[in-house]
Parts: structure tokens; C-alpha cells; sequence
């Protein structure tokens, strides 16, 4: 055991001129992008990092942008809360370049900060990423009832949600009535 | 909060693919939209439930049902149908079942278990106990209902030991159609009933039939043809007759192979003695049982053994040379 440890160890420090990318950093300097969420906070992620998304990857490696028009348009992801989007650039970085692990222990523990956390990385197509978050989910389903899952995750019984949808018809009925009543006092 | 439900279904795949086969029956009870997903995903993306016996008892007491899942030879779950109190009862927890027949919701229970059993079960073990009689009961429609619903979806039970535990030849002849011949090995049958006949021509044009290694009948099997059973190695089974030309046909056929492992047939009555000394010589005969022994094909040291006992049991099985009987014959192999 420990002998393979000191293996990869020594092994650890020849790793960066093996890797391609910074055997050609002295010729062709390392270009970044800036992403900003739902805060408008900017971030500037090197293109490396970035290759995690699919969905990155694949909008960087057709425009051809300098590092002045990358920093004049960042990619706006609205629909991404700040505090997510910094811990998908933080984990892009992290990963930038390396063989992913087989478990990733540094995923939120809060139910909320992952299920938002899923669905950014869901929509960026980081594969990788999305594989531990998805099993952490699973980790956390694992021994529990419908009725506990129902309350972590407030999910609405089939009942709730039919009472909800009836209701929500109801009240569109109402609203439909109100404009109708409207309109026709508008006639008059 | 992004709630569980609202999660896309790419991510809900994958959670489920990450998941054990008990989560996901759990998530399958959370609501709708999930039952939904869950029961139009493709059986390939669902975890594998692992079991490694199934049972499936009907019982006349109380009119029940039960379905035993075994994870281990000791550990199982179990899920108990009472015709009478109209419930299910899993894990001490008791669900009405309204306006269901429980036949129908045991089907449903066990086609949705079905989706998830990916390895092959060891065992799978069927017992019908006779409602027939008892016509305000709808249980005797079991084996029937289940022949229908897994022929419908053509789904066959990936098991290596069939065994059936019943009263009649219908019932019986529902099961191995279930099958999944690539996988079964062992055919075994069962009877509540001392000296029950059956016709078996039905099931003998089953691939599971020809597939299949190994075969126990307590049922008694009528106008038994050696030509049907000869591939199965163990073989126990009885029958009314047997001919000394049959039994000379089985011996050809065993010392032949090369799987044979034993046979034993419980007959009404053996009188062919002249014809079978006619074929194979003089017996060894000790304390009323007759012995013969022949040398199998390719091994000299391994001496089939074919024994009568009170004209009653055929025995056959491979012994070493040095437990022949001392002073008899040991025939040489022979392609005649």
C-alpha cells in the first residue's frame, strides 16, 4: 500500500510537463472568458476550466474572440443564482485539466444549494459533475419514506396538487368572469 | 428552492440510475409525476433488484396471496394478500384495495417487481393451493391470469430452478411457458396430492422442456415415453410402467453421456425380468434389489449402476470400480 502512495507522489510534481496544455502554455497563452449570474458578478474562467461545459465549450470554440471582446461580452446565464455559478467555476477549476475523481465529497450538504446546483450544471452540461451531484441526490433518497422525501423536498401530495390545480383554475375562472364583467361594463 | 419534482428528466434518470431498487419504488410512491417517469422509463435504465428467490403462494386459509422476495437464503420481504379483508399488508403497513381484485393488483405488484430483477434468479417457486371449489373466491384464476399477463408483455423470468407446488394438471401446465429457457435448468414438480396423474404431452414441445437439465415430478407422469425424459440428468419421476426396452434405451443413452448423474423412477410394477436378463444377462441379485453394471463410454473407472428394487424403484447412478458388488459382472462398453 504505502509504496504505491509514494509512487503516485513522486509521480505527482512530473505531471505538469507531461500535460499537454501547459507543454504548449509558452506558445500559445491560456485565453479566459467571464461568465456573470443572476448577480451580475463577473467571473473570469480560463478557456481549460471552461471545457467542462458542454454548453461553454461549444459557444467559445466558434467565436474566435480576443481577450478584449471576451471581456466586453461576458456570457450572461440569468437563470443561475450567483453563490451557484461561483461554485461551478470554482469546481471547473479545480478540475481544469485533470482526470475526474470517482466521488466528489465537496458537493453542498444543504438540500437547496444542490438541487440549484444540479439544475445550473444541467443546463452548462458538465457531465461530470452533474454524475456526483446526481448520486448525492440518490445518497440522500436512500432509506427515507415518500412521506419524508415529500417534506425534504416539499412535494405535494397527488391530492395537494389536484386541490392546487383546481384552485388555480378556479381562480383563472374568476379572473376570466372579472374581465368579462369588466368589458362588458366597458360597453356600456 | 428547485424542488425534487420540478428536476429535469435527464437529472431524474440519472438520480434513479444512482438509486437502489427500493429508492426508487419509494420515489415511485411520492406522487404522480414521478409513477409516472418511473414506470415509462426503460427497464434498462432501472437498478437491478437483485433477489435471488421469488415465491408465490395462494392459501386457502384465509383466502391469501403472498409474494416472498429473498435478498439472501435468510433475509426476505414479504407482501400478503387477503381476499378476505380486501388489503395488502407490507412491512406491517395495510393498504385497502377498494374496488381491485386482489388477483389483478398481485399481477400489477409483481409485473412492476419483474421490471427490476436484472440477475438471474436462483429459485423461483410457485404454489397454488386448490380454490377451484370455492367459487366466491377469485384466486384460482391466479396461474391463468399470470400465464395471460406475461405472455401479453412476452416477458419471460430469467430463473434456474422452476419449481411448482400445485393440485391439477392446468396449473401446472401455466408455469414453465413463464420461463426464460436459456436460463432455467431445473424443472421441478410438486403434488398436495398422493399419486395425482398428469398428461405431460403439453409440456414436452416447450423449449423450456428441452432445455432444461434437470427434472423432479412427483406428479405421476401417464404413458411416460423414456425418449422425453432421457436428456435430464438428475431425473426422478414416477410412472405407472416401464418396459425392459426402455430401460435398455436409458442405459444406452446414459453410459453415452458424458453430464449423466443419477435417475430414479418410482413404478406401479416392473414384470419384465425375463426380457430385461434377455438384454443385459443375468442380474446381481442381492436381498431382493437386482443389480447390472456397464462401463461408460470414455471412462473405464466409472461403472454405471442400473438397480430394481422390489419391482417397484429403477435406480441408475455412476459409482468408481471398486464399489461394484463383489462377484458380479461389469459389462464392457458396448455401441449396441
Amino acid at each position: 500500500m504505502s509504496s504505491t502512495e509514494q509512487g503516485t507522489s513522486s509521480a505527482a510534481p512530473a505531471e505538469p510537463t507531461t500535460a499537454p496544455e501547459s507543454a504548449a502554455a509558452p506558445e500559445v497563452p491560456e485565453s479566459f472568458y467571464y461568465v456573470h449570474g443572476k448577480d451580475k458578478v463577473v467571473h473570469k474562467v480560463s478557456a481549460g476550466a471552461l471545457q467542462h461545459s458542454a454548453l461553454i465549450h461549444g459557444m467559445i470554440s466558434n467565436l474566435g474572440y480576443t481577450e478584449e471582446q471576451a471581456k466586453a461580452n461576458p456570457f450572461p446565464f440569468e437563470n443561475i443564482d450567483g453563490d451557484i455559478l461561483q461554485m461551478v467555476v470554482d469546481w471547473c477549476n479545480q478540475h481544469k485539466g485533470k482526470p475526474t475523481p470517482p466521488e466528489d465529497t465537496n458537493l453542498p450538504k444543504q438540500k437547496e444549494k444542490l438541487f440549484d446546483l444540479v439544475l445550473a450544471v444541467n443546463y452548462l452540461e458538465i457531465k461530470e459533475l452533474l454524475t456526483y451531484c446526481c448520486k448525492q441526490v440518490a445518497m440522500m433518497v436512500k432509506g427515507k419514506s415518500p412521506e419524508e422525501i415529500r417534506e425534504i423536498w416539499m412535494i405535494p401530495t397527488d391530492a395537494e396538487d389536484e386541490a392546487a390545480e383546481k384552485e388555480a383554475k378556479k381562480r383563472a375562472g374568476k379572473e376570466a368572469a372579472g374581465e368579462t364583467a369588466a368589458a362588458a361594463g366597458d360597453a356600456k | 428552492m428547485s424542488s425534487l419534482s420540478k428536476m429535469p428528466e435527464l437529472v431524474l434518470e440519472n438520480i434513479i440510475g444512482f438509486s437502489d431498487f427500493r429508492s426508487v419504488l419509494t420515489l415511485r410512491q411520492v406522487c404522480r409525476d414521478f409513477r409516472n417517469f418511473i414506470d415509462d422509463l426503460n427497464d434498462s435504465k432501472l437498478p437491478d433488484s437483485k433477489f435471488t428467490k421469488i415465491e408465490i403462494i395462494s392459501e386457502k386459509n384465509e383466502n391469501k396471496i403472498i409474494l416472498d422476495f429473498f435478498h439472501s437464503k435468510k433475509s426476505f420481504d414479504c407482501i400478503e394478500y387477503s381476499e378476505m379483508e380486501n388489503s395488502r399488508k407490507f412491512q406491517e403497513k395495510m393498504t385497502n384495495l377498494e374496488n381491485s381484485n386482489i388477483v389483478d393488483v398481485v399481477i400489477q405488484d409483481l409485473k412492476l417487481i419483474l421490471k427490476f430483477q436484472k440477475s438471474n434468479l436462483e429459485f423461483l417457486s410457485f404454489c397454488f393451493a386448490d380454490f377451484q371449489l370455492q367459487k366466491d373466491s377469485s384466486i384460482h384464476n391466479l396461474p391463468i391470469k399470470l400465464r395471460n399477463i406475461l405472455h401479453e408483455s412476452n416477458q419471460k423470468i430469467k430463473a434456474k430452478k422452476f419449481t411448482i407446488k400445485a393440485h391439477n394438471q392446468s396449473q401446472i401446465m401455466s408455469v414453465p411457458p413463464f420461463a426464460d429457457p436459456e436460463t432455467l435448468e431445473f424443472i421441478d414438480l410438486h403434488s398436495f396430492d398422493d399419486d395425482k396423474k398428469i398428461q405431460y404431452d403439453e409440456i414436452i414441445k416447450t423449449e423450456q422442456w428441452k432445455k432444461a437439465q434437470m427434472f423432479r415430478s412427483e406428479f405421476h407422469l401417464l404413458n411416460l415415453n423414456v425418449e422425453d425424459i432421457c436428456h435430464f440428468s438428475p431425473c426422478i419421476l414416477t410412472t405407472n410402467r416401464i418396459t425392459a426396452r426402455d430401460l435398455d434405451f436409458l442405459k444406452k443413452t446414459y453410459i453415452r453421456s458424458s453430464k449423466f448423474n443419477f435417475s430414479i423412477f418410482e413404478l406401479k410394477n416392473f414384470n419384465e425380468n425375463d426380457e430385461i436378463s434377455n438384454l443385459w444377462g443375468p442380474a446381481f441379485s442381492v436381498e431382493s434389489k437386482l443389480h447390472w453394471y456397464f462401463r461408460m463410454k470414455n471412462c473405464e473407472e466409472k461403472i454405471l449402476h442400473m438397480e430394481i428394487f422390489l419391482a417397484r424403484y429403477f435406480k441408475c447412478y455412476i459409482i468408481e470400480m471398486n464399489h461394484v458388488h463383489n462377484g458380479a459382472i461389469v459389462h464392457d462398453y458396448n455401441e449396441n
